[in-house]
């Protein structure tokens, strides 16, 4: 009834609500704890904590989850990070020799991955048999790669590589962009998401009060790692 | 070995396959994995290990150690059990989106103890071998699998059933290769397939999309097997809509979109059955996954008018199918071809893509370079479907300015491509607005069109012929371009073909272009043709060739007297053709043996005669003219054409028109009309009426 009226009344004032009111609302709202615990496994599991998971999961008795999968998972982002590949890729196919095998693009980011850091490591004559044996093929396949394996191998042409204008290729984003790439391909073949949900539900919460922020005045959240609920200004 | 320049590959092919025969399991171990890193995602090498015969060689690994694991029953040696993950995994590599890969792992013999394996107690031996059938049944060289027989359907249950998800993907797998026939679509219904597939939509991705699309095979064309989906409830839908709607009650202030709840508001009456598990997988985070819904929602449209026939859910599929193609992979390739059987046939759906935009959508891609073959083809498909009924959609493509890019597909490498792209220019053509206008007639478009009737494909030619037969139906004089580009030529070539559609589709454009011709056209073609040669035609092996060629005859003694002189070249053989095969015809070549004869007859008294002539070459032995049996026909088409024939030759201000009359009198036509003055149809009625009429002029001596 209280909105019909502010609504009648006075389609400019706020409707006020205090810290009491808040808190009780809040109160009846039930979340259960399980719902809870399956969100803090989601955020570990997906970011690859594996230690903090397996303690938690113990802790709080959630699920149980093979965590040896993440495990594996966490070992492959970390070779592509280092600039193993080859050895990425191995791991990969023991994990599930599907995911290279029916992933064209994938699979051909981390061969290139595999030039960059040849050329990274000036073995010239090597890349260049890499690349004429391993990555033409792949171009002459699908020509959209083609692009991108003749700006790889321009790395080639230049003296100083950092002052290029493919440079970008050998910084470290280029590692971590491959990286995440997989990471992203494995999650999917064991149909996890790529982001762990709780900084939607975050991005979510503050939607849901900017919305608010046009009808009432409430205790708003400000400080997300605090979660404090601040006082009204009215 | 490697030398000091070349590490890559760290092994050769052939020094791997030597160390493939080690005696020692750890040298054997590290061959088939190294085989298989290097195989992976790279088509090359599966191609050049296959040919030096790393197949059969892996395959016999996979037996021999397949057979070892059998008799250690429990407790296999751990380096047993990595052997075989290895090399099923190495053979699941080479069938994986290679034909040729498939076929060598088939030959080896390794299918059926991959098949074995799926019982061996090693969990990993399993999925490794589940995997690698799961690849060989994506293939269509995967051997049949026979439902029909019990124990094969006991065993199909059982790897539905089972906890292993690449081994329940297999199941699915299996469904979607070899569930073909509506005998197969119904055992695996009554074998209580449906309830289980239902279940692993909630399943892992892989899974949900495998049952998608073996969904989508048993249902196809299968209406019974669909309403007894529809039929089936979805517990679990239906408890997961309670308990949110529960939780909702407790915080109505949740902004967390209750899809479940949507979802049916969405299928309206269909709510709460399986079909509505379905629907909701449309809006899945996965593109594959909601592209393979779409699918499944086509396929059971397109067999049960009763399902899915609201506004709401069309509009959603055209939305959902158009977005989908904004898709860079291979899900944007395929998402043309789901669009195209939505629409194919269905104005009503048609005119609602176009209202969405559908046109532009697909022009767009037109317009990009370097598209993949197999998106040009579904985008120049889905493009014919559209503008195969509404001239609102062929003038909306016209305006785009994408016409010079579907000419360029009819030149491209890949067959598939030339054939969609005739297709797709076979419905733009069908705009009389623009064919009037003479707009197709031009050399850009007639030449590549003329050069692909030597195309080594027959699709392609005969999805050429289809727009031929469109352009040279020309209401104008333009006709000589296509003549003077030796397009008849090869049309006449195309006749003689050894496949009867290149036959009829040739004939079809021929007789497009004889309709309406000048007399100089005529001439050329019937030139190049030859009587005997449309003599043979009229007497094809084919019904419908026949058909083809008596309608175009029938076009080509249309119009002038001069004209009707062509049946009479040669002796008469083409009329007598014609006369011999109206013996014993279906409704559909005796309506244009009918016609033919009815333009005949209305020439000079000569072809007149002649007419009536083969009307009664029978009768004269006491047996009954075929004209009788046309007359009685169950067709008033063919009635009409009949009567029409008799109409002409009884037109009473000529000479010789009562010598006929008492003719077709002696031989039990007439009567036969007088029977027929109150026919059903009004054509029929109205001519026979005519025929009754003109008999009346020459007195009473008749009847």
């Amino acid at each position: 009834m209280k909105c019909v009226e502010s609504c009648i009344y006075g389609a400019m004032s706020k409707k006020v609500i205090t810290r009491e009111e808040w808190e009780r609302k809040l109160n009846d709202v039930r979340i259960r704890k399980e719902d809870m615990n399956k969100l803090v496994m989601n955020f570990l599991v997906t970011e690859g904590y594996v230690d903090a998971a397996e303690k938690f999961q113990m802790e709080s008795g959630a699920e149980h989850i093979d965590l040896a999968t993440v495990t594996d998972r966490m070992a492959v982002k970390k070779a592509v990070q280092c600039g193993n590949v080859e050895d990425a890729i191995e791991k990969v196919n023991d994990l599930n020799p599907e995911i290279l095998d029916t992933n064209p693009q994938l699979f051909f980011h981390l061969q290139q991955q595999r030039l960059i850091e040849l050329i990274r490591n000036g073995k010239v004559n090597e890349a260049l048999q890499f690349a004429q044996e391993e990555l033409a093929p792949r171009g002459e396949e699908d020509h959209s790669f083609l692009e991108e394996l003749e700006r790889t191998v321009a790395l080639l042409a230049f003296e100083d590589v950092s002052n290029c204008p493919v440079g970008d290729l050998l910084d470290i984003s280029q590692r971590l962009k491959t990286a995440s790439e997989v990471n992203a391909a494995i999650l999917t073949s064991q149909s996890l998401e790529k982001d762990p949900k709780l900084p939607s539900l975050l991005k979510m919460l503050l939607w849901a009060q900017n919305h608010l922020d046009e009808k009432a005045v409430y205790p708003r959240m400000n400080n997300l790692s605090t979660a404090m609920l601040e006082d009204p200004s009215v | 070995m490697p030398t000091a320049n070349t590490i890559f590959p760290i092994h050769g092919p052939v020094d791997l396959l030597t160390r493939l025969d080690s005696p020692d399991p750890e040298t054997k171990l590290k061959a088939l994995r190294e085989i298989k890193n290097q195989i992976i995602g790279n088509r090359t090498k599966k191609l050049s290990f296959l040919k030096l015969g790393a197949v059969p060689a892996v395959a016999s690994i996979l037996s021999s150690y397949a057979t070892q694991s059998d008799s250690q029953l429990v407790d296999a040696d751990v380096s047993t059990s990595s052997i075989i993950v290895q090399s099923a995994a190495v053979l699941g590599s080479f069938a994986c989106g290679f034909d040729a890969g498939v076929r060598a792992v088939l030959d080896a013999g390794a299918f059926p103890h991959l098949i074995r394996l799926l019982s061996n107690l090693d969990e990993k031996v399993v999925d490794a071998s589940a995997r690698s059938l799961r690849m060989i049944y994506q293939s269509r060289l995967a051997p049949k699998y026979e439902f029909v027989q019990e124990k094969n359907m006991e065993f199909l249950i059982s790897l539905i059933n089972s906890e292993c998800e690449n081994v329940t993907g297999l199941g699915a797998s299996i469904i979607t290769h070899s569930c073909q026939t509506s005998t197969e679509q119904r055992a695996l219904c009554d074998a209580g397939i449906l309830k289980k597939l239902i279940s692993l939509l909630e399943g892992s991705l892989s899974q949900k999309n495998a049952t998608l699309e073996s969904l989508a095979a048993v249902f196809k064309k299968n209406p019974e097997v669909i309403s007894k989906f529809v039929g089936l409830e979805n517990e679990r839908a239906v408890e997961s809509s309670l308990s949110q709607r529960d939780s909702s009650l407790e915080s109505p202030g949740t902004v967390i979109k209750n899809n479940t709840e949507s979802v049916f508001k969405f299928v309206g009456p269909e709510s709460g059955s399986a079909l509505s598990s379905i629907i909701e997988l449309t809006k899945d985070r996965y593109a594959r996954t909601r592209l393979l819904a779409c699918m499944c929602l086509v396929v059971i449209r397109n067999a049960s008018p009763n399902y899915l026939q609201d506004m709401g859910i069309k509009a959603k599929l055209v939305y959902l199918l158009l977005e989908l193609l904004d898709d860079p992979g291979q899900v944007g390739d395929e998402a043309s071809f789901v669009f195209s059987s939505l629409v194919a046939g269905k104005k009503d759906l048609q005119q609602l893509a176009f209202e969405n935009n559908a046109i532009n959508k697909f022009c767009n891609q037109l317009q990009k370079s370097q598209l993949h073959p197999k998106r040009l083809q579904g985008v120049l498909l889905a493009l014919a479907d559209l503008c195969s009924k509404l001239e609102s959609c062929r003038l909306t493509f016209l305006s785009l300015k994408v016409l010079n890019q579907v000419i360029d597909a009819l030149t491209h490498d890949c067959a598939d491509v030339r054939t969609s792209a005739c297709i797709c220019l076979r419905s733009i053509t069908r705009s009389i607005k623009n064919l009037c206008a003479g707009y197709f007639m031009n050399e850009m478009l007639v030449i590549p069109l003329i050069r692909l009737l030597d195309d080594p494909s027959v699709s392609v030619q005969v999805a050429a012929l289809g727009v031929i037969s469109n352009i040279v139906v020309d209401f104008t004089t333009r006709k000589s371009t296509f003549i003077q580009c030796g397009g008849v030529k090869q049309l006449v070539q195309l006749t003689k073909s050894m496949h009867s559609t290149v036959r009829f589709n040739a004939l079809w454009a021929l007789k497009n272009m004889m309709f309406l011709a000048d007399d100089r056209c005529k001439e050329g073609i019937f030139l190049e043709l030859t009587g005997s040669l449309l003599a043979s035609l009229i007497s094809d092996p084919e019904p419908c060739v026949q058909e083809q060629a008596l309608a175009l005859v029938r076009n080509l003694v249309d119009g002038c007297i001069k004209s009707i002189e062509y049946v009479f070249a040669e002796d008469g053989t083409l009329l007598d053709a014609v006369g011999r095969q109206l013996h014993n015809v279906s409704d559909e070549v005796g309506i244009q043996g009918m016609y033919l004869l009815g333009n005949v007859a209305s020439g000079n008294e000569l072809h007149k005669e002649a007419v009536l002539q083969q009307l009664l070459s029978q009768a004269d032995n006491g047996a009954q003219s075929f004209v009788i049996k046309l007359l009685q026909s169950s067709d008033s088409r063919l009635r009409t054409a009949a009567v029409w024939v008799i109409v002409n030759l009884t037109f009473p201000s000529c000479p010789g028109a009562f010598g006929r009359l008492v003719q077709l009198k002696n031989a039990g036509i007439i009567s036969q009309i007088r029977n027929m003055v109150n026919d059903s149809c009004l054509d029929v009625k109205l001519r026979v009426r005519t025929v009754i009429t003109q008999s009346m002029t020459f007195g009473d001596g008749l009847t």
